[in-house]
């Protein structure tokens, strides 16, 4: 009895003492956005007054951050699609290679992975600048593309690799090619692999800050960062800043469910060789 | 025709290789070579080779010794404190106690979260007076109007708690799938010896994730630094940088005071060190593992 009383005391205690760390941050900033301009400088604070979705409406006919909103989706979308498009086929072949060859080769990917994001800034706002890309979605895209393209080679690899090779080479004695055989049998059963894949790819590219700041003027510009404008310097309005934080979080409290077992990291799905 | 296959299997990978060899390993050459140049944005054909000058200019640089050295905090105090917090989340969520499972599922929000908007959640959570955190104390009777961002210690402070806030939810996710994979009979087998649940805790559960928990350390080591956003926000390296790493630093020198050149030099060797010392690290944790 005392055993269980122990692991229910501490249970709840750690739990409430978490949640109320890691929420309430966000659930302040829920409260800020839906509050009247009166209602920010009450004391003692409040947390649910009259809800009022004004703070929403303002940011939605803000024209640049709608169209920040748009880059936004556009940027992640296109980086999903180039990505996908150099890492199934790379992965679905390092899945087949050798063990030892294979190995080396997802080391190589992960290894070119390790430097920090900074490092890369001056040479690709050098680069852009020299090809009249700054401030373009494109350079936006490559970047995007550079920095996902080693995490899905490791994650569809993981997930190619438990797509049983029997029917692969059933498929092969039948007369299929290697490509057929990835295209027609191996994509469609790896397919909710795929999906999380792309998922995180989207988060990856939506959170991006770095190369938004650096490389964007106007044009543009996404919403990780046209967020700032909303920023006033001397305390006053908050409410729009907040509008534009829970906008920004929907399509990840949208997708948490059904990445949550691949947010870690591959090799924690357990099914990498090696 | 299976002999054939490999060469299919190897003409797949290379497009994917070769962009990413090309992505990373010229623009890292590049940089490499600007630090040793003397190179201004505006006469790029003037750039000169200087050798180690821009290195040279550390020793003389007190900004940059003060960055070093709050790179070295700021990497060291979140990480330890990130595996303590989230090494004790993860005990509490393995027990799936009633009301407490939700958690599992939504915990994890902060660390997927876009990092400016965690900047401006905490900016909005710390304002003096009306923020959130006042809003808590007055909840226990206290009037807490303080600016926790307006002094440095607890500038410094507040920054690393934001980070720990980023990185407990990741940690304690790696170590819960660690948790979970110790065989239920360990425990029931302590439990028929008479040991009570913490004692079960200390002794099976402790020991059995502690070697994950150096590759987890190295893992958030190297993700550590990506609060960049959250400090660019939040404090803006401020105030008097107290709370500007490195990679901070040499952000303002390329971009704010375009000295390109010496910003290269800073992120050389910020990279060097802290992949270094990871890579190290590595080798070092999986040298323990083999030898037992």
């Amino acid at each position: 009895m005392r055993r269980d009383l122990g692991r229910h005391i501490y249970g709840y205690l750690v739990s409430a003492a978490f949640a109320l760390f890691l929420f309430s941050p966000i659930l302040w900033t829920l409260s800020t956005s839906l509050k009247q301009p009166t209602e920010m400088f009450q004391w003692p604070p409040v947390i649910v007054g009259e809800p009022s979705a004004q703070h929403y409406t303002a940011i939605i006919a803000d024209k640049d951050f709608s169209s920040a909103l748009i880059n936004s989706i556009v940027v992640s979308c296109s980086t999903i699609i180039l990505t996908m498009a150099l890492s199934i086929s790379a992965a679905f072949g390092i899945s087949h290679l050798q063990k030892t060859a294979m190995r080396r080769l997802l080391t190589l990917v992960l290894a070119l992975r390790a430097a920090p994001a900074m490092i890369y800034i001056i040479p690709y706002f050098l680069f852009f600048r020299q090809v009249h890309l700054v401030d373009t979605k494109i350079a936006l895209i490559i970047v995007n593309t550079m920095f996902a393209v080693p995490l899905a080679i490791w994650y569809l690899s993981a997930f190619f690799d438990q797509v049983p090779r029997e029917i692969e080479e059933a498929a092969m004695i039948d007369g299929a090619s290697t490509l057929q055989t990835m295209t027609l049998i191996s994509i469609p059963i790896a397919k909710y692999g795929i999906l999380a894949t792309a998922i995180l790819i989207f988060i990856g590219s939506w959170n991006e800050f770095l190369f938004a700041l650096t490389l964007t003027r106007d044009d543009a510009k996404t919403a990780a960062v046209a967020i700032l404008n909303f920023m006033p310097f001397e305390g006053t309005d908050w409410g729009k800043a907040a509008a534009a934080c829970v906008l920004m979080l929907v399509p990840i409290v949208v997708f948490v469910p059904f990445i949550k077992k691949y947010v870690a990291g591959p090799t924690t799905t357990g099914s990498v060789k090696g | 025709m299976a002999s054939s296959r490999p060469k299919v299997y190897s003409a797949l990978v290379t497009p994917a290789i070769a962009f990413l060899c090309l992505a990373t390993v010229v623009p890292i050459a590049a940089v490499i070579a600007l630090s040793f140049g003397d190179f201004n944005i505006a006469f790029p054909e003037k750039t000169r080779f200087i050798r180690l000058y821009n290195y040279a200019r550390f020793l003389s640089d007190g900004r940059f010794i003060n960055a070093a050295l709050l790179t070295f905090i700021l990497v060291v105090v979140p990480v330890v404190l990130q595996l303590l917090c989230g090494l004790a989340l993860a005990i509490a969520l393995k027990e799936n106690l009633v009301g407490t499972r939700w958690m599992r599922a939504s915990f994890l929000l902060p660390s997927i979260i876009p990092p400016a908007v965690g900047g401006i959640v905490w900016k909005l959570f710390l304002i003096p007076g009306v923020g959130g955190l006042s809003y808590l104390a007055s909840l226990f009777g206290h009037n807490f109007e303080a600016d926790l961002l307006g002094s440095k210690t607890s500038a410094l402070i507040s920054v690393i708690i934001v980070s720990i806030w980023f990185g407990v939810p990741i940690v304690a996710l790696l170590l819960l799938s660690s948790l979970d994979s110790i065989p239920d009979e360990i425990y029931e087998a302590a439990n028929l010896d008479g040991a009570s649940w913490a004692q079960a805790q200390w002794h099976i559960s402790i020991p059995l994730v502690l070697p994950a928990m150096g590759a987890v350390a190295v893992f958030q080591a190297l993700e550590i630094l990506g609060i960049f956003p959250v400090i660019f926000v939040l404090t803006g390296g401020g105030p008097a940088g107290a709370t500007e790493p490195l990679n901070f630093y040499a952000f303002l020198t390329a971009f704010t005071y375009l000295d390109l050149d010496y910003s290269a030099a800073i992120l050389v060797a910020f990279t060097t060190t802290i992949v270094g010392v990871c890579f190290w690290s590595i080798r070092q944790i999986s040298a323990t593992r083999v030898g037992r």
